[in-house]
């Protein structure tokens, strides 16, 4: 209950700040990672077209499993009589595990919330079931992952009304028999996820009930859901504002390189989205100027690598053109745009972890800016994000004509 | 691509004859319905090789005419005449004889008598390397090793010769013995990505409910990634359900079929093949 702490299984030291942005270093179990970082989404114990040595080549340092689906395959029996996703994925770096709850609301028919736990139909055989807060972190147990997600109670950020309190209060409520169902304290990591939708004031309750907690870690829940930017960035603010110092914040769900900078900006450390991979699985590549559609017909003739400042082994091997006629025909185009990608994300967490600790933070956010917005056209809402953050982008941005 | 070592091409008369809808062979060429927009179209042995020529292949393969080996008839006395007529005709349209090694295609089916004198004309053609063709389609294993030894006897010894089609290890071990040098099939990815894996005790059948809990390797004798990182269960969640599983068995058939190449250079050449 209130007032207990519970065990960490981590240390965060922060190395370095500018403003709200920080450098840490974040010492999980199997592994010391140095945030601002991106993990990559595993969804099945696989990221879709990378093997495990890619992943280290890369420098994945944290991946993420969705507990949904690895209940169903391979299931958490196996996994706890092998001994863990990390034995049976063979990945001896670090691990995260959502709750199951979301793809459990998002993905599944019928899918009911009440105060016992999440009700749906079961995809196998249409039984009803029921993924309890306990459930859930039982069976994160049995996956054994560095850092476990509560089951919360997320509603679209496009909700409103009495539901979204609703939500809040039960998530509190939630948090506190995750914590007692938790049976391996000093191996994995229970983060708290902040809700509260876009209100200001339910966020605010949200963060005292669950920093009172003293969880090891925390996340930002509930955005990254078709809010508009604006209201997104504010909600950031206020709870990287609201969350301890001395603790990792991991806001759910960005993917997007601007995103991640002004998150980062704004105070935040983790991230995990299926964009980078999904998007290359469409034939998009992710560059300095944002992003290339392989698919366009003056791909077919352009004999460049995807990004010319990108040192990874796609962009030392192959030409745009050579991609072109991969991409939505075979699987090795997934592939290959998908390794660039995630080489990609990495190459960002460090140069926002190095350009932080380096005490050149500012000059990185203006040189990222400038490549993504040529004619400095900077959207209003990072103007205003990065005003807050204390940067000065003035230099990124030629104000529009009325 | 990027590839710095070699690539070989075929012909595309196969894949024309197996895969198009409508497709006919006459004197000329490959008469066929063009898949993009249905008009009819032709592939000659010249067209053919100007293709070849454009994307430059270290080893181009004739056109030939090549018939299914369950065929019986005149059928595989006329086809086994076109591929020796349609031998000059791609000799005489090869652009680049100093870059590209023309390969010519024994035909004949199963017929002594008929791959006899395929193997006399082409061999008098004085070609830089020769296939065995026309096999690997729904023939008995006892007609086939028996075309292949046939063929390897009359080819000269000099020259490389490669049995197209022909990817299970035993049928690669056999040919070996009997004279063949190179071989070539979709098998070993194919059969990949339908969830089997190649071992030394034949076939691994990853779908297979026992396989979801046997934490070995595939192969224990086997050192190549997938062997060194990945159990039999983790593949087995895989296969057949995520892209991974395949691009993973794919990568271990493909050491497994580079090792038995290996196996079999060395142990000849250091004489103990018959071990």
């Amino acid at each position: 209950m209130l007032g207990i702490s519970p065990s960490m299984a981590l240390r965060f030291e922060v190395l370095a700040r500018h403003n709200r942005a920080r450098a840490s270093r974040l010492t999980l179990p199997h592994y010391e990672a140095l945030t601002p970082l991106f993990m990559p989404v595993g969804t099945q114990g696989t990221i879709k077209g990378l093997t495990n040595d890619q992943l280290e080549d890369l420098d994945c340092q944290i991946i993420l499993g969705n507990t949904y689906h690895l209940a169903l395959r391979p299931g958490a029996d196996l996994l706890d009589t092998i001994g863990g996703l990390h034995k049976f994925m063979n990945w001896p770096r670090a691990l995260l595990t959502d709750s199951g709850g979301f793809q459990m609301v998002s993905l599944l028919h019928l899918a009911d919330i009440t105060e016992e736990g999440v009700t749906f139909q079961s995809p196998v055989d249409g039984k009803p079931m029921l993924l309890t807060p306990e459930d859930s972190i039982q069976i994160q147990n049995k996956i054994g992952a560095d850092i476990i997600m509560a089951l919360d109670d997320v509603v679209k950020t496009t909700t409103t009304g009495p539901r979204v309190e609703e939500a809040m209060y039960r998530t509190l409520r939630w948090i506190d028999r995750c914590i007692a169902a938790h049976s391996r304290p000093h191996e994995q990591n229970l983060f708290g996820i902040v809700q509260g939708g876009l209100d200001p004031q339910l966020r605010d309750i949200c963060l005292e009930g669950l920093v009172a907690r003293n969880l090891p870690g925390y996340a930002i829940g509930g955005l990254a859901g078709g809010e508009g930017k604006d209201a997104f960035w504010r909600v950031v603010a206020q709870c990287t504002a609201g969350l301890p110092e001395d603790k990792p914040r991991y806001v759910m769900g960005i993917g997007f390189p601007l995103d991640i900078v002004v998150c980062t900006a704004l105070g935040a450390d983790m991230y995990d989205c299926v964009y980078p991979t999904r998007t290359a699985r469409f034939g998009s590549a992710l560059v300095s100027e944002g992003v290339l559609r392989l698919t366009h017909a003056a791909m077919a003739t352009d004999y460049r690598p995807l990004d010319s400042s990108c040192t990874c082994m796609v962009c030392k091997r192959y030409t745009r053109a050579y991609l072109h006629t991969l991409v939505t025909k075979e699987a090795m185009g997934s592939q290959l745009v998908s390794y660039h990608n995630i080489s990609h994300m990495m190459q960002l967490s460090r140069n926002l972890h190095s350009s932080i600790l380096e005490g050149r933070f500012p000059e990185f956010v203006q040189s990222f800016l400038q490549k993504q917005f040529p004619k400095g056209d900077v959207p209003d809402w990072v103007c205003n994000a990065m005003d807050v953050a204390g940067i000065d982008i003035s230099m990124c941005r030629i104000p529009q004509s009325a | 691509m990027n590839w710095p070592r070699a690539l070989l091409t075929d012909s595309g008369g196969f894949q024309m004859v197996s895969l198009l809808h409508l497709a006919d062979i006459t004197e000329e060429g490959v008469t066929f319905q063009s898949p993009v927009d249905g008009k009819p179209m032709l592939l000659t042995p010249e067209d053919s090789i100007q293709i070849q020529n454009k994307i430059g292949a270290d080893i181009i393969m004739a056109l030939d005419d090549v018939v299914k080996t369950t065929t019986t008839g005149p059928r595989v006395e006329e086809a086994m005449y076109r591929t020796l007529r349609w031998i000059d005709r791609c000799i005489a349209a090869h652009s680049r004889p100093h870059e590209q090694n023309l390969f010519g295609i024994v035909q004949g089916g199963l017929d002594p008598q008929l791959r006899d004198i395929c193997l006399e004309g082409l061999v008098a053609r004085n070609l830089p390397g020769y296939a065995i063709g026309g096999l690997a389609g729904g023939e008995g294993k006892d007609a086939f090793w028996r075309v292949v030894a046939q063929c390897t006897a009359g080819l000269p010894e000099d020259k490389p010769r490669y049995v197209m089609g022909i990817g299970f290890p035993l049928d690669i071990v056999v040919c070996t013995a009997l004279g063949a040098d190179m071989y070539d099939c979709v098998y070993p990815t194919r059969t990949a990505r339908f969830g089997s894996a190649l071992v030394s005790e034949g076939v691994l059948r990853l779908t297979h409910a026992a396989m979801a809990t046997d934490y070995r390797p595939l192969d224990s004798s086997c050192t190549c990634m997938v062997c060194k990182r990945y159990t039999r269960a983790y593949l087995h969640t895989l296969v057949t359900k995520e892209a991974m599983g395949s691009q993973l068995v794919s990568y271990h058939n493909i050491s497994h079929m580079m090792q038995l190449s290996r196996n079999l250079h060395s142990s000849i050449l250091e004489g103990r093949f018959p071990e």
